[in-house]
């Protein structure tokens, strides 16, 4: 029966965003490809925080690195394909994140944060400085978007606003479902372990450190492929991909969503999505409503969204707050003792 | 001495004197880390928030000093409020949520101050008493700069007194290297959080006053200086003030010099300077713990 009921419910979701262009028109589409080019960049930044327990203020620099890793090989490459584009994005993130690897690894909690930080205002720095092949402030624009093509088969104009759109959530859409399906696996468990406890983690057997390196580096991947659909969406990446704001953006949203679930993120970028919708009309102050939301979030639904979407479900229950607390009490980074 | 010494040693001061204000805003910073275990992302918006104030204060009154002296006490009220009412209510959840929060005050206040002053430099004039040059050796200084030295100076004198004489300061140390322990022996340690969240943003907002006047007052001010002060506090170590006055010097000195010789690549040198640290020695230079 439930089963029945989720079903009907990813249902009705597919059929709504396959006929969204023809509901909402072309500016709200562009809206939904924003979000969720967000909502994946959130999910990758939750893979490290809300399941792995790692704290990051630079998470900015692979979704960048993503978005320039295309942008260069869409410039330089002649008639490179628009997978291959991708597959650079997704590539020129991993790279970066095994570079940065085996020294990260070994930090935890602000250390971990604060290098970072440090790392994306270098990689930030050096976007500015390196005019010749980043193109400094303007960044890397214009470049050509391949058409789809895959030979004798098909082959779709990739310039049309509403293709791209269908490309662009059929990547996103399904990058979700791995990074989803990922956690579900044995791996999956296995990193949870780590955030509660990783001296049991390494008691039983596992690599604490290179479990650590190989979720980092897939989930810097997953940012990667964000940043790469970013680039070819708005076809320019400049350097505020990069900046401290864009680093900032995953984690508001990670809390507002929820960052004790899998969706959380997902939803923490719809509502910042609306946000911006509704509050760019009254106000230019958009983050200061941002700020006092997070704010009130953290204050009354540490949880973020999903845990309020619990407590309207009827789970009062489970959701006690003394009991619900217990459960989420220096998960993150919290003391261990 | 000649022309070229002159300019070294002009440089030189100039990177004391920023690095004295560094140090101002980074012990605030490492205080509160060492002590509630929270990187208080919105350290240098509240000494951002200060600067307004000051101004504020200058365009109703007229009178600098009368800022210098508000100003801070103001900002350390905001700070106080912050830490009472939303800081202690989640710090029983992690240090996640207290950090994200902190990240949520810096929005609302650096917006906030937006909505009040607006987004233009708003200018604020060196007090009449400190303008002008002074001569030291044949070489022209500006004195409000060294004015700032001898604040900072001053200021951190007054804290060490503080921190290793009185018993105030003994509380205050021991529940920097364990705050469970000392509230086990009695010590009103929630309170004692509120009185260091206090005087950290009191220094903070005292560095945002004194830079006020050279940087002009502007949104941006918090996060020109912010970075720095960050990478102050880890690099030094967290929770260590000699560590904090070491690095906020030679980074002061590092951005004064670098701008000179190696001007394209000074706005990194901090950035390799704290990865090379980290690197070799995660807890920061004179870290026990990390953080």
């Amino acid at each position: 029966m439930k089963k029945r009921v989720k079903g009907i419910v990813w249902g009705i979701t597919l059929v709504i965003l396959v006929l969204y262009p023809w509901l909402f028109g072309i500016y709200f589409t562009n809206v939904l490809v924003t979000c969720a080019i967000f909502a994946l960049f959130a999910v990758s930044y939750n893979l490290l925080l809300g399941y792995t327990g790692l704290f990051s203020f630079g998470h900015a620099m692979f979704f960048g690195a993503g978005g320039y890793a295309t942008a260069l090989a869409l410039t330089h490459i002649e008639g490179c394909p628009l997978l291959v584009a991708l597959l650079f994005g997704f590539l020129g993130a991993v790279v970066l994140a095994l570079l940065l690897s085996p020294i990260v690894a070994r930090l935890a909690h602000s250390a971990f944060a604060m290098l970072h930080l440090a790392f994306s205002m270098l990689l930030y720095t050096l976007a500015l400085k390196l005019r010749g092949i980043t193109g400094g402030e303007d960044g890397i624009g214009g470049f050509p978007i391949p058409p789809f093509h895959i030979p004798g088969i098909v082959s779709v104009d990739m310039t049309d606003p509403l293709h791209f759109y269908y490309f662009a959530m059929a990547v996103l859409g399904g990058s979700l479902w791995i990074a989803w399906f990922l956690t579900k696996t044995p791996f999956g468990q296995i990193i949870v372990s780590v955030r509660d406890n990783a001296k049991r983690v390494d008691y039983l057997g596992f690599k604490v450190p290179h479990t650590k390196a190989i979720i980092y580096a897939l989930s810097c991947g997953f940012a990667g492929i964000a940043g790469s659909i970013y680039a070819m969406f708005q076809d320019l990446i400049s350097a505020s991909a990069l900046g401290i704001a864009q680093s900032f953006a995953p984690i508001v949203m990670t809390m507002v969503g929820g960052v004790i679930a899998f969706s959380g993120p997902i939803w923490g970028a719809a509502i910042f999505a609306l946000i911006e919708e509704l509050t760019t009309r009254y106000t230019e102050r958009v983050q200061l409503v941002e700020g006092l939301i997070l704010i009130i979030v953290i204050l009354f639904f540490p949880g973020g969204f999903v845990h309020l979407l619990a407590v309207v479900k009827g789970k009062w229950l489970e959701f006690v707050r003394g009991k619900w607390l217990g459960s989420i009490k220096g998960k993150w980074f919290g003391k261990q003792s | 001495m000649d022309a070229t010494t002159a300019m070294y040693v002009a440089q030189g001061i100039h990177g004391l004197a920023y690095g004295m204000v560094l140090f101002l805003v980074a012990s605030g910073l490492t205080l509160i880390f060492g002590m509630m275990g929270i990187l208080n992302v919105a350290h240098t918006a509240f000494f951002m928030l200060a600067a307004y104030f000051c101004y504020q204060v200058v365009a109703w009154t007229g009178n600098f000093w009368l800022g210098l002296l508000v100003a801070p006490i103001a900002t350390a009220v905001v700070g106080v409020l912050v830490e009472r009412f939303l800081l202690r209510r989640i710090h029983a959840l992690g240090l996640l949520f207290e950090l994200t929060l902190t990240i949520g005050v810096m929005f609302g206040i650096m917006e906030a101050v937006k909505v009040f002053w607006g987004t233009e430099n708003l200018p604020l004039a060196v007090p009449t008493l400190l303008e002008g040059l002074v001569n030291i050796g044949g070489m022209e200084y500006p004195l409000y700069r060294l004015f700032i030295i001898g604040l900072s100076l001053a200021v951190l004198v007054f804290l060490a007194f503080i921190l290793y004489k009185t018993r105030l300061g003994m509380v205050v140390r021991a529940a920097v290297a364990d705050a469970d322990m000392v509230n086990a022996l009695g010590i009103n340690v929630p309170r004692l959080f509120m009185f260091v969240f206090g005087v950290g943003t009191w220094m903070a907002g005292l560095a945002g006053v004194a830079i006020a006047p050279i940087l002009t007052v502007f949104p941006g001010l918090a996060d020109q200086m912010g970075m720095d002060a960050f990478i102050v506090v880890i690099v030094g170590g967290f929770g260590s003030l000699g560590g904090a006055l070491l690095v906020a010097l030679i980074s002061g000195l590092l951005s004064s010099y670098g701008v000179q010789f190696v001007s394209q690549l000074a706005p990194v040198l901090m950035f390799i300077f704290m990865a090379i640290v980290l690197a070799i020695k995660p807890t920061g230079l004179f870290g026990e713990r990390e953080g």
